[in-house]
């Protein structure tokens, strides 16, 4: 595959960053054992004849060679000090994370999809902390922002508009601004199928007839059964019949048309022959066959497509229909009333994020059709220039319409994705949709998913421009690629300059929209930097009619170019290296094809669990993940500290403050479980309250709590905690500890302070916590308990071994005197009040976002979703069945669709039709366009 | 299901097999991540209330340890350089390493207060690395806790065995640089009785010492350490190489030499004869003698007292401070003006 690129593997940016603070403790280590080592060569010396430093000393303490001296002691003294780099932190991390995927991720019931029975599948463990701290999203459109639905939705018929329904948008509008819809209750009668959701009882059934002027209706519906070029299938009738088309959009109308009471039901080669009711009177059902003389195509210039029609009285009609301007222009100059309240309804219907189409018609006489139709022949027989001389002629008959009124088209977003932007854009994220549709559907859809909005300013870099045109009419590859170059460059210029200026002086927020034949251009070096300063200036981005690898060169533009995190989310196989460049790449699962799942290292089946994802268990392992590995530098740090305190006082000798068992047991069962659980189990806020205050999520975006910073607090309070573990347990031991006057030993005083640094360690975590659950309990207790019960046990026998029992019975030596008790009590409060002082301080004063919110809900209890939960099994609410009843429905293997006429499974499907074959894949279309240009460039 | 949504004739069989078949997670309130869970929030009320909590309970604690401290009496006599001749000051060395030179030495301690039987008498070392890596490995725990194991010298270099290849016992430099000072003490010509019984740890004389174990050939190289061990005693019975061995924690240290069971009244004179023996001067460490009494807390240690009072009375002070703080700049609790994105709304960064 031409787009397809080697599959690279995925480390979060939270672990290389983590592999930086892994070097900076390497970078300690040495320090401290240079400077060890230095003592050790300076402090040597045969003085101390206790030490036995006679003629034939072994080398590593041999006084007349004081540097290999220090040498040696290097080596002892890096593996006295090597606790400083938590080795066990990865073990757990990777823990951590595969729980986090399997349990918490694959395990969410709200991001389990009942329609199409799909859970949320995490396919790598590596990148859970990455969901917290996307900045920029990649988003296809078809299947991933909507579901590839085409739905007759509503319509405006003679300056009136029809049609109850609401869409997302206006829902999601309604909910920002506080009002409530009063939403219709559809009637029991309502009609369930695919591409038709419609209800409006004025003309519904026939209904039609009773308003002011039933004529147009007629001419309304008609225009709809007979001015496309859908073909039917399967039995003929209503129930059963399926319709061929181009794009949904056409089978939607001829759909819509069948449920007016004007069923298509057969095509002949010159007939369409229709099945129509109430038209005489109501009731009435007569088959109806009207010959079609000419079909004047859709392309995309002409924006529109006519039949020439006769009924069988013989009245000659010519229907249109098509993008609103082009209709417009195209009217005759009567009936200003019916054009402005349409052209109101167009509005209203694209604000609401509807495919709108205009509906026109004509009469001809016979002496008018019969000459156009000369030059119509002339034209199709030409054998050059066909296809203009073909525009021109239509051109002269497509005049003097009149408007009919206009159809919306919902081009069904899936659930709740105008609502998931929103929380996705005020938690920070910028969301760029990458499409290969034509720019009027990507601009319609991004204003439907309230990526654009009218208040924004729209850049637009376009091929699509009469100078590149004319270019590539002459056909010359290397003029074509200068036109375009240019073009691209100066438009790159001027948008740049209008962004300053309105970003900095207006504050507007911009839009930018740009097609795959300019991004070509501008993706070249030169230009690079220009557009990535640009498209960082936008607040959403649309890349129309884009390849699969342009997608993916978009996408590392910003990874790389940016170093932002970028997450690529999409259905299909044409998203699949687009998935692959991003830092996350997630891909919807459920009803299409598995390469971008496979692709995927996230697969979820809806775009709107997205929100769940990142904001809440993205940013939950983000969170989760920073506190442990702070508190793991913290605990590593601050007991590989007491030690090289120590060692300036035992002669930089090397030697162990602490036994071996206690040392190699410190991280692996005296405070190894505790951080686990706050890697599982820390909830700084609820899932509810995350995604109600999407602007927590920012934090993870600028990692606000894994900043040098961060480590540098705990670092600090590490040093402060070591020095008073050290100082205070050594200090307060000098002399005898109770009445019989005896003294402690080396061990004594180590296991005192190994109990301080146990006791004190599990203690903070504690502090680190934000919820705290019996978990937390259990872990930090029984991590405790288990220290007592180790060294219990541990001082209380002599093993037959040949070793040294140094810590035997210590602890109950310990224990018999006040020192024990005393110092129990003091060093780890005092070790811990420079930490409480701290939190306190900065609650109070510096409050982080999340503790604020965590104080406006402190009295709230966790709400229990169980039962909420219980209740989407088993009962579908009357939309949620009928979108799990049309997910049933055998699917269309065209996905590209754009508006109405626009779509690029067009040519191929009449192609098919006429046997040739055309592979028609997903991605067929956004690569044909980068073909054929590259083709005319001859840039590869 | 709904029946509108399974239009399919199949009927409940239907339905059932979709049920089996139904990815849908069982909810947990582990896997849903709902477990019930207390939520501390760090308020200035809890931070004030914390402190206080620390300082009433900790002041108390650090006037008593101190009393207790204040209770002890305790003598500290340094007599490194007094117990060296005049003569021999300019070369303390070759005075301690010769054999000829008298080391007897003697002074006067007065009594400052009175001291309860029993009285402690320790030896304290300065300078002396005990903890020294090289010197805590050298001995051999298996042979000083059973006659079996005599032939045991690893890790007892380079005082393992003799030039001809007996081992030594006990072996290694922890023994062979034993503290030989000795100490006896009179009050008016009358010899006061220095009881040497008990001084080490019970578990140090039980398990790690044998009564089996006798000395041999100890102390007999060219090179004499210390003290030499009387060779009829078993190990467990030489109390001072018990103390001895239990090294210390750091470079400066006492151990405990005897207890005095007679109590001593203020401003007695103490005659202390002192034979001084070891050598410290080659790393010119010093050496004391200390005689202390003892309270439940231990010997004279105001460190406890000072610690606990100091971070009491902190904590008392930074709780008044922080009250002081709340009167005068209280911050309301959860006040959503304190968001971030409140504070500035048209910046989005």
């Amino acid at each position: 595959m031409m787009n397809s690129m080697s599959v690279p593997s995925k480390r979060s940016t939270l672990e290389r960053k983590l592999d930086k603070l892994i070097l900076t403790l390497f970078g300690g280590l040495f320090f401290m054992c240079l400077i060890g080592a230095i003592g050790s060569g300076v402090f040597i010396n045969r003085k101390y004849y206790y030490l036995g430093l006679f003629e034939d000393v072994e080398q590593q303490f041999n006084p007349s060679n004081r540097f290999v001296v220090s040498i040696l002691t290097m080596f002892t003294l890096i593996t006295l000090y090597s606790t400083i780099i938590p080795i066990s932190l990865y073990v757990s991390i990777e823990m951590i994370k595969f729980i986090q995927c399997a349990q918490f991720i694959n395990k969410d019931l709200r991001m389990y999809h009942a329609e199409t029975n799909t859970p949320a599948l995490a396919r790598t463990s590596n990148l859970n902390e990455e969901l917290g701290q996307v900045e920029y999203i990649f988003s296809d459109k078809t299947g991933t922002l909507t579901r590839n639905l085409m739905e007759f939705f509503k319509c405006s018929i003679g300056g009136v508009s029809y049609g109850v329904g609401i869409t997302e948008i206006e829902r999601g509008q309604a909910q920002r601004e506080g009002r409530a819809l009063n939403e219709i209750q559809k009637s029991d009668t309502v009609v369930y199928e695919k591409g038709f959701n419609f209800d409006d009882d004025r003309i519904m059934r026939g209904a039609w007839r009773n308003e002011r002027d039933p004529e147009i209706f007629k001419e309304f519906f008609r225009c709809l059964a007979l001015c496309h070029t859908v073909l039917p299938e399967g039995d003929e009738s209503p129930e059963k019949i399926v319709y061929q088309a181009a794009s949904p959009d056409e089978a939607a109308l001829v759909t819509a048309a069948k449920h007016f009471g004007f069923f298509f039901y057969r095509r002949t080669p010159t007939t369409v022959q229709l099945r129509e009711s109430h038209v005489e009177k109501m009731g009435n059902i007569q088959d109806v066959s009207y010959e079609i003389l000419n079909v004047l195509e859709f392309n995309s210039t002409r924006k529109r497509q006519s039949v020439v029609c006769r009924y069988p009285n013989g009245r000659l009609v010519l229907y249109c229909k098509g993008a609103d301007n082009v209709i417009y222009e195209r009217l005759a100059g009567t009936n200003q009333d019916i054009k402005r309240l349409t052209r109101e309804h167009l509005e209203q219907f694209g604000s609401s994020g509807l495919r709108t189409l205009c509906l026109a018609y004509r009469d001809l006489t016979i002496d008018t059709y019969e000459n156009w139709n000369e030059k119509f022949v002339q034209a199709k027989s030409s054998l050059r220039d066909r296809e203009k001389k073909l525009d021109e002629v239509a051109e002269m008959i497509e005049k003097d319409l009149i408007l009919i009124g206009s159809t919306a088209i919902e081009d069904k977003l899936q659930e709740g994705v105008p609502d998931c932007i929103d929380t996705l854009s005020r938690a920070g994220i910028k969301i760029w949709v990458l499409t290969g549709d034509k720019m009027e559907t990507a601009i319609n859809i991004a204003y439907a998913c309230n990526l654009i909005n009218n208040d924004m300013k729209q850049l637009i870099i376009t091929s699509e421009t009469d100078a590149i045109r004319e270019a590539e009419e002459k056909g010359d590859p290397v003029e074509i690629s200068r036109v375009i170059r240019d073009s691209v460059s100066h438009d790159l210029k001027r948008c740049l300059e209008e962004a300053q200026q309105d970003l900095h002086i207006f504050g507007q927020k911009l839009a930018l929209v740009i097609d795959g034949k300019c991004l070509m251009y501008a993706l070249d070096p030169s230009f690079r930097v220009d557009l990535l300063k640009l498209s960082l200036n936008c607040s959403s981005v649309v890349c129309c009619r884009v390849s699969p690898l342009q997608k993916a060169q978009v996408t590392s533009l910003v990874k790389k170019g940016a170093r932002r995190i970028t997450l690529s989310i999409g259905d299909g196989a044409n998203d699949v290296s687009m998935i692959q460049a991003a830092h996350v790449g997630v891909g919807i699962s459920g009803l299409e094809g598995m390469q971008a799942v496979m692709a995927s290292d996230f697969a979820i089946a809806q775009f709107r669990f997205l929100k769940d994802l990142l904001l809440v268990h993205g940013r939950w392992s983000y969170i989760r993940l920073c506190k442990v590995i702070t508190y793991f530098f913290y605990k590593n740090l601050t007991f590989t500290l007491t030690q090289f305190w120590f060692t300036f006082h035992t002669g930089f000798s090397g030697q162990r403050f602490y036994d071996d068992w206690f040392q190699s047991l410190y991280n692996v069962i005296f405070t190894a479980l505790p951080v686990i659980i706050l890697g599982l189990f820390d909830k700084d806020v609820s899932a509810s309250l995350a995604k109600k205050y999407p602007q927590l999520y920012k934090e993870g975006i600028r990692n606000t709590y894994f900043k040098w910073a961060v480590v540098g607090v705990w670092a600090f309070f590490a040093f402060y905690q070591s020095l008073i573990f050290y100082y205070f347990t050594t200090t307060a031991s000098e002399n005898g500890h109770n009445s019989s006057g005896k003294i402690f030993g080396l061990w004594d005083v180590s296991t005192m302070a190994f109990t301080c640094v146990v006791i004190t360690v599990n203690l903070r975590l504690l502090m680190a916590c934000n919820s705290i659950t019996r978990w937390h309990h259990l872990s930090i207790s029984g991590s405790i308990l288990a220290w007592f019960v180790f060294i219990f046990i541990y001082s209380g026998v002599m093993t037959p071994n040949d070793r040294q029992e140094n810590v035997y019975f210590t602890i109950y030596v310990l224990m018999s005197t006040f020192y024990f008790y005393l110092t129990l009590l003091l060093v780890p409060i005092v070790a811990l009040f420079g930490d409480f002082l701290y939190l306190g301080l900065q609650r109070w004063f510096f409050p982080y976002n999340y503790q604020i919110v965590q104080e406006i809900h402190r009295d709230e209890v966790d709400s229990i979703s169980r039962t909420e939960f219980l209740e989407i099994g088993n009962h579908l609410t009357p939309d949620e069945a009928r979108s799990y009843a049309i997910a049933q429905l055998p699917r269309e293997k065209s996905k590209h669709t754009g508006f109405a006429f626009d779509s690029p499974g067009y040519e191929s499907f009449f192609a098919s039709q006429a046997g040739v074959y055309v592979p028609q894949k997903a991605w067929d279309v956004a690569r044909r366009a980068s073909v054929r240009s590259s083709k005319r460039t001859s840039q590869r | 299901m709904s029946p509108q949504a399974d239009p399919a004739p199949e009927g409940d069989a239907g339905v059932v097999e979709r049920r089996k078949k139904s990815k849908k997670p069982k909810y947990s309130r582990f896997t849903q991540q709902e477990l019930p869970a207390c939520k501390p929030l760090l308020t200035p009320t809890i931070v004030i209330s914390t402190f206080s909590l620390i300082g009433i309970l900790f002041i108390p604690i650090g006037l008593t340890s101190l009393s207790a401290s204040d209770i002890v009496v305790e003598i500290v006599y340094r007599y490194d350089t007094e117990c060296i001749p005049q003569q021999s000051q300019n070369d303390k060395l070759a005075f301690i390493q010769s054999s000829e030179t008298n080391k007897i030495c003697s002074t006067t301690l007065t009594v400052p207060k009175n001291m309860k039987a029993p009285v402690y008498i320790y030896y304290e070392l300065d300078n002396f690395y005990q903890n020294h890596r090289r010197y805590v490995k050298s001995r051999n725990d298996k042979q000083l806790r059973s006659k079996a194991y005599e032939q045991e010298t690893t890790n007892c270099a380079p005082e393992a065995t003799t030039a001809n290849g007996s081992p030594i016992v006990p072996c290694g430099l922890i023994a062979w640089s034993l503290f030989n000072d000795t100490y006896s003490f009179a009050i008016q010509n009358k010899v006061i009785e220095v009881n040497k019984k008990n001084i080490a740890w019970q578990s140090d004389k039980n398990n790690k010492f044998g009564s089996d174990v006798y000395p041999k050939n100890f102390q007999q190289g060219g090179l004499i350490g210390g003290a030499k061990l009387n060779e009829s005693i078993p190990l467990s019975e030489q109390e001072d190489l018990i103390v001895w061995m239990r090294t210390a924690a750091l470079p400066q240290f006492r151990k405990l030499y005897g207890r005095i069971e007679t109590d001593l009244a203020a401003n007695e004179q103490i005659s202390v004869t002192i034979e001084n023996n070891y050598n410290t001067y080659s790393f010119e460490g010093e050496k004391k003698l200390v005689l202390s009494t003892t309270s439940w807390i231990g010997g004279k240690n105001d460190f406890l007292g000072v610690a606990y009072l100091a971070v009491g009375s902190l904590c008392l002070f930074l709780a008044l401070a922080f009250i002081v703080l709340y009167l005068l700049k209280p911050r309301t609790l959860g006040d959503p003006s304190y968001l971030s994105w409140n504070k500035n709304p048209d910046g989005h960064q």
